[in-house]
Parts: C-alpha cells; sequence; structure tokens
C-alpha cells in the first residue's frame, strides 16, 4: 500500500500542487510530475550535483530530497533563468566563456552560482569553487565555467592577444 | 526506495515526534537532512517523522561552551562566526569536510552523529571535544557523552521513543589546540582514515589530550592508552611520534576498495602524529 501525499510548492515562481507517493524524490517530482527536465539526474546518489535546485534559498541535492519534505517550500531550477527566450545573464556569460560544452552539469552549476551570487554579488575564485565543489563537470575542467561566472559578475580580466589564440 | 513507505509525519514539538517514534502498530523513522534515509533501500520503515518543525537548528553559547541544535545543518557549523578558539577550529574545520556544499545544506550535526558511518566527519571532533547530547523521550531528558553514544552504533543504544536534540560542546581556552585530519582520495571521497586532536598544554607539560579516530574502523574510537602515554608529559618528538605508534595500535581497521588495512596501518600512525603536531602548532597560534 502506498499512501499518496500532497505536496504543494512555488517553482520559479508558479505555484503547483501534485499527489505523490512518499518515497518520490523532489528530482523525480520536478521531472516527471511537474515537466520540468532541466534539472538532470546523475548518479541519484548526492555526489555529482546535476540535480541542484535551490530550496528556500540553499541550494541541495534534489536526488536526496523526499518530494513531501518539500511541501511548502519555495524552488528555484534552470527553467527560471531565461525569460521570454532571451538567456539570463549568468546563462549568456556562460555561453560567452564555453563554460558548457555537453550542458548536463550546466542546470545544477547554474544553480549553484546563482545562489553564491545572492550572497556574494562579486565571488572570490576560493568561493566559486567552494560553492561548485559539489557540481561534477567531466568536459570543460572548471576553469571556463569559473571564468564565466568572473566575467557574469564584472571580474573577468581581458585575456591576453596570446591567450586569445590558444 | 522506501517503497513501503505510507506516513510522513511532520510534528511540531518533540513530545509529539517521541510519541510518533514510539509508535508500536508502524515503524517510524526520525527523518532528519534526509540524505541517507531518500534512498535507503530499507523496505520495513512505513514511516517518517520530519523533525524540521522542532526549531532545533541553532547555535547557541552556554556558560561551559555552546549548545547545538540536532537539526542545524553541519554548514551553519562551517560558516558559524560563534564558534571559536579550539572548539571551533575543530567543529568548523570537521564540518567544512563533510561532503560538498550540497551535501551539507542538507546534512544535519545530530544526523551525522546518530546515523555515523565509518566516513562521517562531525563524531570524531565531538569524542575529541567530550561533547554530550540530550536525549529527548518526550519530557524526560538526559545527557550522556557522545563517547557513550558512540560505544555501539547509536540507533541501538536509543530507545525507539528517543531523539537526540542537541549536542553539548565545552569550550577550552588558550592552552588548549585542536587539529582536524581527513585523508581521502578526492575532496569530497569518504574519509580513508580522520583523526581529531584535542590537547593542552600548561608549563611546557600536556595537561590533557584526546585523539579520535574514524573512517578506519567500524565506529569512532578513542585512544585512550595512547592519551595516557602523553599526559603529564613534554611533548618532545619521540614521545609525540610514539604516542602516534600507540594510538594506531589494536584496531580492527577497515580493509575495502578504497584501501586495504595494510595501507591504513602504514598511514595511520603517520597521521596521528602530525595532527598532535598540529593540534600544538595550533596553540603557539
Amino acid at each position: 500500500m502506498n499512501t499518496k501525499h500532497t505536496v504543494a510548492v512555488t517553482v520559479n515562481g508558479k505555484k503547483y500542487t501534485r499527489e505523490v507517493v512518499g518515497h518520490r524524490t523532489l528530482l523525480r517530482f520536478l521531472r516527471e510530475d511537474l515537466g520540468l527536465t532541466g534539472t538532470k539526474e546523475g548518479c541519484g546518489a548526492g555526489e555529482c550535483g546535476a540535480c541542484t535546485v535551490i530550496l528556500n534559498g540553499k541550494t541541495v541535492n534534489s536526488c536526496l530530497v523526499l518530494a513531501p519534505e518539500a511541501d511548502g517550500a519555495t524552488i528555484e531550477t534552470v527553467e527560471g533563468e531565461a525569460k521570454n527566450g532571451k538567456l539570463s545573464n549568468l546563462q549568456e556569460a556562460f555561453h560567452r566563456n564555453h563554460g558548457v560544452q555537453c550542458g548536463f552539469c550546466t542546470p545544477g552549476m547554474l544553480m549553484s552560482v546563482k545562489a553564491l551570487l545572492k550572497e556574494h554579488p562579486k565571488p572570490t575564485v576560493d568561493q566559486i569553487k567552494e560553492a561548485i565543489e559539489g557540481n561534477f563537470c567531466r568536459c570543460t575542467g572548471y576553469q571556463q565555467i569559473i571564468e564565466s561566472v568572473l566575467d557574469a559578475t564584472g571580474q573577468l580580466k581581458p585575456k591576453t592577444e596570446e591567450m586569445r589564440r590558444v | 526506495m522506501l517503497k513501503n513507505l505510507t506516513h510522513i509525519h511532520r510534528p511540531s514539538t518533540i513530545e509529539e515526534a517521541c510519541a510518533l517514534l514510539a509508535a508500536p502498530d508502524c515503524k517510524n523513522i526520525a527523518l532528519a537532512g534526509g540524505t541517507y534515509l531518500a534512498e535507503s533501500p530499507d523496505t520495513t520503515i512505513q514511516g517518517l517523522v520530519d523533525l524540521t518543525g522542532l526549531e532545533l537548528s541553532y547555535i547557541r553559547e552556554t556558560g561551559e561552551g555552546y549548545a547545538i541544535g540536532a537539526m542545524t545543518p553541519v554548514q551553519d557549523i562551517f560558516k558559524s562566526k560563534l564558534l571559536k578558539g579550539a572548539t571551533g577550529h575543530l567543529l568548523k574545520s570537521a564540518a567544512g569536510r563533510i561532503g560538498s556544499t550540497l551535501l551539507r545544506h542538507s546534512i544535519t550535526a545530530g544526523g551525522n552523529l546518530v546515523s555515523v558511518f565509518p566516513w562521517s566527519d562531525l563524531p570524531p571532533a565531538l569524542l575529541a571535544l567530550d561533547a554530550e547530547v540530550q536525549i529527548r523521550k518526550g519530557i524526560p531528558k538526559r545527557t550522556i557523552p557522545v563517547q557513550t553514544l558512540l560505544e555501539k552504533n547509536p540507533r541501538d543504544f536509543l530507545d525507539k521513543a528517543e531523539l537526540v536534540t542537541e549536542i553539548h560542546v565545552p569550550a577550552y581556552g588558550a592552552t588548549t589546540g585542536t587539529s582536524f585530519t581527513k585523508f581521502a582520495k578526492t575532496a569530497n571521497d569518504y574519509s580513508l582514515v580522520t583523526v581529531a586532536v584535542r590537547i593542552t598544554v600548561l608549563q611546557g607539560l600536556i595537561r590533557d589530550v584526546r585523539i579520535a579516530l574514524s573512517g578506519c574502523t567500524k565506529q569512532p574510537v578513542r585512544r585512550q592508552e595512547a592519551e595516557a602515554f602523553l599526559k603529564g608529559q613534554t611533548p618532545t618528538p619521540e614521545r609525540l611520534a610514539n604516542a602516534a605508534a600507540r594510538a594506531a595500535q589494536n584496531l580492527e581497521l577497515t580493509n575495502d576498495f578504497r584501501a586495504s588495512k595494510e595501507y591504513r596501518s602504514e598511514i595511520l600512525p603517520v597521521l596521528i602524529r602530525r595532527g598532535i603536531e598540529d593540534a600544538l602548532r595550533q596553540i603557539a597560534a
């Protein structure tokens, strides 16, 4: 027997209410019950950060949160970034600096950085590294991601001509 | 996972939570940060008692040191401005090494202690600090040393209706130094060996010392024989090395895919010695 639980959440400013089984994770709830498939499942065990969302202001692995735990919560996901088909400043910066390669980690990466920028509008490289320490990227190697964040916050120094050629 | 979960309770008082945990007809389990439970393969669990509403997320100064609510996210310990001195150094060093920023937002102080795993980082620090826990069973409460709680599995130690609600950590003065070492293959990986040390030196003599280990043993352990060997003595390099070697002996070391027990036994005395040396340097600093 699996009793259904009512879960009411606000995701990217929009209210949703659904009935779910108790063991439904927040990740599955977002993807399969709300159709918000921007948030990805990587490891499903809290290691890779592909499923990062902002839950009541804090970044969490949504694969390790049960949907009923999030009842009443305010959630931010990657779908809240672009508005009217226009990328957010952060997304633009990732695009400009090649902070995206295969793109699988990007939704989680963006949420970790978004939460960081709320607390530290001009983060240092160390603060950026700490914020994304739980987000694995297996393509770009992090340097471009860090540069994307520096660029988004107006801190990226212009590259020398020599570096441009590389 | 948790395929047979039928109830999720959200009590607003400790009394209510304990009553739910005591329910004879339903296997209810306390839900703290949920990082372990969300993926738990346990099909016997029927209900979860979500502790979020109990207002147990806080760090307060007390007459003796600090009181940390069991539901305090370990990230709050890591970033705390209130925790200071030797106690603050050890607690923050341990909390900061737990998982990633994402996990630290979910993992709670109480959960990391009660659901102790070989790789849990807070328990050895709490052992080294002589911390105590407050346990509630409805209105009745008792306070016991963390060491007693960790002598066997805390879940077996606690009565079904009992809940760890608060951790009491003493503050130590300027003559005390602490050190936390987590030796792992990557920054986010589980520990192969964890060493937590607290040492007090007065007039050139070691007055008090604690050496706690985890990661390499089934449960976090204190090394009392090595502590006794150091107590009242001058901290010479030879004595520290000798104490570290003693602390690494007579242990049933973990042998798994991360590291063999032979490898762990090689690095253990080195890490313990460095831990003691680091704690001594913290006094000077």
